[in-house]
């Protein structure tokens, strides 16, 4: 798509720019995965501008004294069931937010957003309260039913469904549709994309989700990976050829999700996400 | 005719059985925690005791004193206005370069997503080491220039600086996402035509693109303002809100008054201010998207 040429002076000029930038932004990253492979050496160690020598000691560590595999499946299986939850609840009410008239509309809707405004640091004690009384600290369920309903989820979808054109829904209306017809047969095919796209951004946002895991989830076994990764911290000394292995572990699961799905991710933003 | 009526008298139900499993989570973990939260800001309690003492407006009093407060709320606006209008600004920059950048639009995509997709706890890990005061990466290139690099995260002129940075990197990215979905939305014919009357790349940009992007730069406000209210986990990593409060912020300060001084009261109470503070900020950008709105029907 040739949209914005008209800005651009000279394409090579750009494309040296672009890349000044992608190396900027990608520092932290590559440097991340370089030094995981790193070796710490007794005087400039990690700190150097390249790694001293190539060794997998971090690696090695992570994996023999950790049950490393144990929290992929943790984190995977919490990310996933989630994510499904949180889509699946926020579809029927982003729906109803889109499509039926009933009153309180405004104020119900005004609410989500509310719900989305108020930071869960904020809450956090008073839900780990509610969680204790349900008995579910150290479970799956202790950190995902708290936020199964998403106000993010719902605001999204109901931009989605907004922009579904209003021709599709009448004629569907004209064939007899009633509601859960046309909220099956229009509206969940027509934003599938974009829903594709909202369970990639929940998906990768739970699987780096930190400080609710972090209070509910206090077994071993039972952790996920961000929260796991500070356990190479203990005592104050952060032992960083296993930080970084392990971060590295946690991280690129995700970056290739992301890149797997680049295409669908950005078109599903686009075709209907942000039309204001 | 009365299945008709039939069916209208069920669509009056529809809308309430479809919003119900929402609604109940709602009501048991916000609703019910909303609450407890602000009896929990006029009581006194350590987490663990039975006894919650109810001590009426002690804590808020308390809160208010304390100057600790009134920097870590200074702080948490600075942090919000210093990140948020530089990552719009090179958010819609890179967006409008990567989509003019042809064949190679889908990679930069790609790689500049890339710091949204880590997770904030590795990257914050990450950008601590690159910080280093003596023999950190980031001083070690500026050594190469000649120049003294400061001690980032611990000299209280530049730890908060350094925090805004991380989060410029990271919301950059994500509004660059954000603005290429708007710029897809933008009708192209006006560019065509806009050329064809001779208007400049600045120009085009600048009388075309950047207003019609109007409800977009809104969205991307609101989401990105509600963010940076809430920062805590590259404090948390980098800082622990050091050196001398420097970068102390609101959640923090919440954070720290439950777990690390167990004085659940005066947390509670600083987290309802927060709450207040914040719900102010986005009820009043909500209207402004709800005017919009209006305005483009």
């Amino acid at each position: 798509m040739k949209l914005h040429t008209g800005l651009v002076l000279n394409k090579v000029t750009l494309l040296i720019l672009l890349g000044f930038c992608s190396f900027i932004v990608l520092l932290p990253i590559i440097w991340m995965i370089i030094f995981s492979f790193g070796e710490t050496s007794k005087n400039s160690g990690l700190l150097s501008l390249i790694p001293q020598n190539i060794s997998l000691k971090g690696y090695i560590q992570v994996f023999k004294t950790t049950p490393f595999l144990r929290w992929l499946q943790n984190s995977l299986f919490v990310a996933v069931v989630q994510t499904f939850l949180q889509v699946f609840i926020g579809f029927f009410a982003a729906y109803a937010f889109t499509r039926l008239k009933f009153p309180g509309r405004t104020i119900l809707f005004y609410f989500v957003l509310a719900t989305m405004v108020i930071p869960t640091q904020a809450l956090m004690i008073p839900t780990f309260v509610t969680i204790n009384f349900f008995n579910m600290i150290n479970t799956f369920a202790g950190v995902i039913v708290p936020y199964i309903a998403s106000g993010y989820a719902i605001f999204l979808l109901r931009q989605y469904f907004m922009g579904v054109p209003q021709a599709l829904v009448d004629a569907a209306r004209v064939d007899g549709c009633g509601e859960l017809r046309t909220m099956w047969h229009i509206y969940f095919p027509v934003s599938l994309p974009s829903i594709g796209a909202l369970a990639i951004i929940l998906f990768v946002s739970h699987w780096n989700e930190y400080y609710w895991p972090l209070l509910v989830l206090t077994d071993e076994k039972i952790m996920t990976l961000p929260i796991a990764l500070v356990r190479f911290r203990n005592e104050g000394i952060i032992e960083w050829m296993p930080t970084l292995a392990a971060s590295t572990m946690a991280t690129l699961p995700v970056i290739l999700l992301f890149i797997l799905t680049q295409k669908s991710f950005v078109e599903g933003f686009t075709s209907s996400g942000i039309k204001g | 005719m009365t299945s008709l009526k039939k069916q209208v008298s069920l669509n009056w139900l529809l809308p309430f059985l479809f919003l119900a499993p929402a609604f109940i989570l709602y009501a048991v973990f916000f609703i019910v925690p909303v609450f407890y939260a602000g009896f929990l800001s006029f009581a006194q309690w350590n987490l663990i005791s039975p006894n919650i003492e109810f001590i009426g407006l002690e804590n808020y009093k308390n809160l208010f004193e304390d100057s600790i407060f009134w920097i870590s709320l200074w702080n948490t606006c600075i942090y919000a206005v210093a990140t948020v209008f530089p990552s719009m600004a090179i958010g819609i920059l890179l967006a409008v370069f990567i989509e003019a950048s042809g064949k190679s639009k889908s990679f930069f995509r790609t790689v500049f997503f890339m710091p949204v997709v880590a997770s904030i706890a590795v990257t914050a890990l990450v950008w601590m080491l690159l910080m280093s005061p003596n023999n950190g990466y980031i001083n070690s290139v500026l050594k190469i220039f000649g120049i003294k690099g400061p001690n980032w995260l611990n000299d209280p002129q530049w730890a908060m600086l350094s925090i805004i940075f991380v989060g410029v990197w990271r919301t950059s990215c994500y509004n660059m996402v954000l603005y290429i979905a708007g710029l897809k939305g933008l009708d192209r014919q006006l560019f065509e035509s806009a050329k064809i009357d001779g208007a400049g790349p600045v120009k085009s940009f600048l009388y075309i693109t950047f207003p019609l992007l109007g409800p977009v730069n809104l969205f991307v406000l609101v989401v990105s303002l509600i963010q940076s209210f809430q920062v805590f986990t590259t404090i948390n990593i980098m800082t622990h809100g050091g050196p001398n409060n420097a970068t102390n912020v609101l959640v923090y300060q919440v954070w720290q008054e439950a777990f690390q001084f167990f004085d659940i009261g005066r947390s509670s109470a600083a987290a309802i201010v927060m709450f207040f503070l914040v719900l102010a900020v986005a009820i009043f950008q909500i209207h402004l998207i709800e005017r919009n709105e209006k305005h483009s029907d």
